[in-house]
This record gives structure tokens, sequence and C-alpha cells, in this order.
């Protein structure tokens, strides 16, 4: 979409040093950024803690199979939204990063205060997974390819193999071994059970189901090649609908004569519009410009 | 929107006319610091009266210092939306085919400020206080309704958040010709969506009554809240329909002009 005159004077007088424009322009910038930064973290977080919430919160609900399967899943609903507002109107290819890093700050900061100041929960058992490694690796393959489908089939796979590798490190001296009172359980298992939560059955159950329970071995490949397919068609999924919600732009109303407005008068393209003017709901009117 | 600045060949000057700031940023300093101040008397309050008095909703201390709490947040909260928003529209511009580009820029100023505050107190409702009732009800089994845990986040941040994004819809659409003239939908999508966790509350509540005293925190009926969560991302439809109106309005606000 083509600028128009007044918007092209604009942009060439921010390059003019010390103009008001030019400060005006910065001072609008720190209240742009934060507003964003709020916003996604807010969304991201509150979708993340009740999507994959207890899988997140406990560590020994991060177990072989549903936690792999269940947190990169649920995120990429979200990820693949904003990645692809990023980028459709912005050509930024920072969304999923930026959706991992504030979503950890969140988890960080509400852990923190929530679980271990006030209901005392220790942070060996709270502690939050990460998922930048797999955003960042998003992000790379959508900059890199400068294609959502390329991203849809490839990134999303790395996103998920990316995820119970990227928390390997923090989390194998949880899945050390044990004996307890004649049974084998990991030490996850043991720091859950004298902290007991409403979660937690009246009889005391390990998390993880499956015949053969390991402390390693190939469940984790496979829940995480099958978290990497849903993530797959997810992504997919969620780039469209997310490009074409933020396509949407102006509606009709009636209070407008309540301002000195005629009831006929509506918004134009010529006064700077941000989305498209046909229709109730709007939506691309350049197919070309949804991708 | 694709641009490209190769494109823009003229050369701009600027004659400085006035010098009049457009916006004072103390108010969303102030703004988020009331904000900030809130959530943190708020969390120390949990933290001092929680274990101590909030476990038995039967008990008279409960009663004291927690009941007493809600009722004065339900006066305070409604009380403030009432006035705000009548306030708001009785005072609205009704000459807005003439105002001129200076106090547009101005106002769309303020109103990003609104918008900034509004954020920021979201951020708390969504992601602080959201995420420790968590921590809450993983501890104690809940006898009623009403929590220390809730108390504070259904009752206390949420209906500030929609106070302040209320009001910020109605100076939207009272003060500025675009959003007098039509109906922004991302606007709508960030003000509505939000506020619509408050109802929701009330089916969350419901379900728990019913069926489910505690659970984990991921069952389908917390998936409303989900849901509703997304649309606090409208507020970047919203920055860049103001931005494509603020860039159209800069040469005549700044006394731009192209050389020849």
């Amino acid at each position: 979409m083509a600028l128009l005159p007044n918007q092209e004077i604009s942009l060439k007088a921010l390059l003019i040093p010390d103009s008001e424009a030019s400060k005006f322009s910065r001072k609008l910038d720190f209240l742009i950024l934060p507003i964003v930064v709020f916003a996604i973290m807010a969304a991201v977080h509150i979708h993340f803690m009740l999507t994959a919430g207890d899988w997140d919160f406990w560590v020994d609900w991060k177990d072989r199979q549903f936690w792999i399967t269940v947190s990169p899943v649920v995120l990429m609903i979200i990820l693949g939204a904003i990645q692809a507002i990023f980028w459709v109107h912005f050509r930024l290819p920072i969304g999923a990063t930026v959706c991992g890093l504030l979503l950890i700050l969140g988890e960080w900061i509400n852990r923190y205060f929530g679980f271990f100041l006030w209901s005392h929960f220790p942070m060996s058992l709270i502690w939050p997974a990460t998922m930048i490694a797999g955003c960042m690796f998003l992000d790379l393959v959508l900059g890199l390819t400068r294609n959502h489908l390329m991203v849809s089939v490839f990134g999303a796979l790395g996103y998920a193999l990316l995820f119970p590798a990227a928390n390997w490190f923090i989390l194998a001296p949880f899945r050390l071994p044990m004996e307890l009172q004649g049974s084998m359980i990991s030490v996850a298992d043991y720091i859950g059970f004298h902290f007991t939560r409403t979660a937690t059955p009246e009889y005391l159950r390990i998390i993880e189901r499956g015949t053969l329970r390991t402390f390693g071995g190939e469940s984790t490949i496979i829940a995480a090649f099958f978290a990497g397919f849903l993530s797959m068609i997810l992504h997919f999924m969620w780039w469209n609908i997310g490009s074409y919600i933020s396509n949407l732009g102006w509606a009709k109303t009636s209070l407008k004569t309540s301002m000195g407005f005629h009831k006929d008068d509506q918004v134009t393209r010529e006064e700077g519009l941000g989305g498209p003017v046909e229709g109730i709901m709007g939506g691309p009117t350049d197919p070309s410009e949804a991708k | 929107m694709a641009s490209t600045t190769s494109e823009v060949t003229k050369k701009v000057t600027e004659e400085v006319t006035e010098k009049k700031s457009l916006f004072n940023l103390n108010w969303v300093i102030g703004g988020s610091l009331l904000v900030l101040s809130i959530a943190m008397a708020a969390r120390w309050y949990q933290g001092w009266a929680a274990w101590d008095y909030g476990l038995d909703s039967t008990h008279i201390d409960f009663q004291t210092y927690w009941m007493t709490l809600l009722y004065v947040e339900i006066a305070v909260f409604s009380i403030l939306f009432i006035v705000s928003n009548v306030g708001l529209w009785m005072t609205r511009d009704r000459d807005l085919p003439n105002l001129d580009a200076r106090t547009e820029i101005s106002r769309y100023m303020k109103l990003i400020g609104m918008l900034f505050v509004y954020a920021f107190a979201f951020v708390f409702a969504g992601s602080f206080f959201a995420e420790q009732d968590a921590a809450w009800h993983q501890v104690v089994v809940r006898d009623t309704s009403f929590t220390p845990s809730h108390i504070i986040e259904f009752y206390g941040m949420f209906p500030m958040f929609i106070c302040l994004g209320f009001a910020s819809y109605i100076y939207a659409i009272t003060r500025l010709p675009l959003f007098a003239k039509n109906v922004s939908i991302p606007l709508i999508i960030a003000v509505i969506g939000p506020m619509m966790v408050l109802p929701n509350v009330g089916y969350n509540e419901w379900g728990h009554a019913f069926w489910l005293m505690e659970e984990y925190f991921t069952v389908p009926l917390h998936y409303g809240f989900v849901f509703f969560g997304w649309s606090i991302m409208a507020l970047g439809g919203i920055l860049v329909q103001i931005m494509s109106r603020i860039s159209v309005l800069m040469p005549t606000a700044f006394h731009l002009k192209a050389d020849a």
C-alpha cells in the first residue's frame, strides 16, 4: 500500500536532526514499545499458564510424554499469530523470540513472588521451562526463508525438538533415580511428594503414565516428534488466523452525530488508515498483502 | 502497510513556530506509578493477611480482613467507572470536524498514554496476580468463591483495568475524529475483550461450585480466560491506526513543507 503524500513528508522530516518532529517521534517510541511489551507479555503468559499451566509449574510434572507434547504445542497457538503480525505488517522476524522472552520474564516474576515467597514452594519444584531456544529457531527460519510455509514445516518441527533439548540441562538432576520405601522414583517425584498440592489426588501417584517408565530414552524423542507434528499444523493455522485478524479495520457507528459529524461521514483512506475501509469487518483488499 | 523511504526524494524543512509541548509524560508516569502502588500494596496485603485470616471464610477475621476489602473494591470501582465515563461523555467535543491538527495529535498522545497505563494494569491482572492464583489454590482448597487471591485478582485488578480501558474507549470516541466517525475494531476488541473476563469469572466460579472444587490450572473451564486474554493484543492494531493518522497530521502540525 503506497504512502500518502503527507506520510512521505513526515518520514523525511524524521531525518532532520533536533527537529520537533524527530523529538516527538522518539517520545512516541518510548510510549509505544512498552505498550507492545506489556500487551504481549500479559497475553502470552495468561495463555500459557491456562493451557500448559501445571506442566510448567511443577518439576514432577515435567515428564517425558505430556510435558514435552503439551508445552510447545499450546504455546504455538499464540506464537504463530504474533509471529504473523510482526512479519506481515512490519517485516520483523522477532515475533516468536519476543514471546519467548516475555513469557519467561512473567513466569519468573510470578514463580518468585507468588509460588516461592507467598506459598513457600521451593524453587527446585517450581522453576519454569525455557521456550527461548525454540522460539529463536522459529524466527531464524522465518528470517532466512522469508516464507511462512517453510516456517510451518521446518521451523515448527525444530521449535518442538529444541524444547526438551534446551531444558535438558536444568532438568537432568531431577531425573536421577532413587529408591523410596522399596520403590524406584525420581528426585523430582521425591520433591513432589513433600509438597502435596490440590492437584495431587488422594493417593500419591506418579504423574507420568506409560508401560515402560524410563529415566530418558526413546519416549522423550517420540514425544518431541509428535509435538513437532502438531506444532506444524498449529503454526500454519494460527499464522493465517493472526494475519486475518490483524487486518480488521473499521465498522459503522451512529454515535458520531453526538460529536458534530453527519451520519454519512466515514473514515477515508486519505485520512491515513491503518486498516482496510471496505466492508463492515474489513479484511485485506489485496490478498498478497496478507502474506 | 509496506513502504520504503527510498521513494521519498523531496527535501523537507520544518518551520518552528510553536514551542508548546504536545504532551505531558508526567500523567503517564503518575498513572503507572499509581497502578504499581496499588499492585504492590495488594501483594503486601496478601502476604500479611492471607495465611492468617484468609483460610476460613466462616471465621469472623475473614469477614473483617477480606470481605470488607471486597465491598470497598466493588464500591470504589463501580463509582469510578460511572463517574469517569459519564464525565468523559458529558465533556465530549461536539465540534470534532473542525479540530486542528496539533490538537488532534496532542489528543492521540493522551490516548496512547491512557493505553500505556491500561496495558500496564493488564500485566498485573493477566500475568502477575493470575498465576499467583494458582499458587494459592494449589495449597488451599476453596470453600467459597471469595478467596484472598480472588478478591485481589478478580475484584480488584480486573475492575481496575476495565475502568482504564473503558475510559480510553470513551475518550477516543469523544475526542478523536476517526474514532468518532467509525468504530475501530481493534479498539473494541482491546477494550471489550478483556472486559469480558469479568463475566467469565461468573462462569468459572459456577463450574468450580458445581463440579470442581480444586483442580489443576489447565482445565477447559479456564479456557474463557485464555480467549479473552488474547484480545489485549489488539492494542497493537490501535497503535497502527493511530500511527497512520499521526503521520498524515504531522506536516500540518509541525509546519513541515516539501521543498520543490
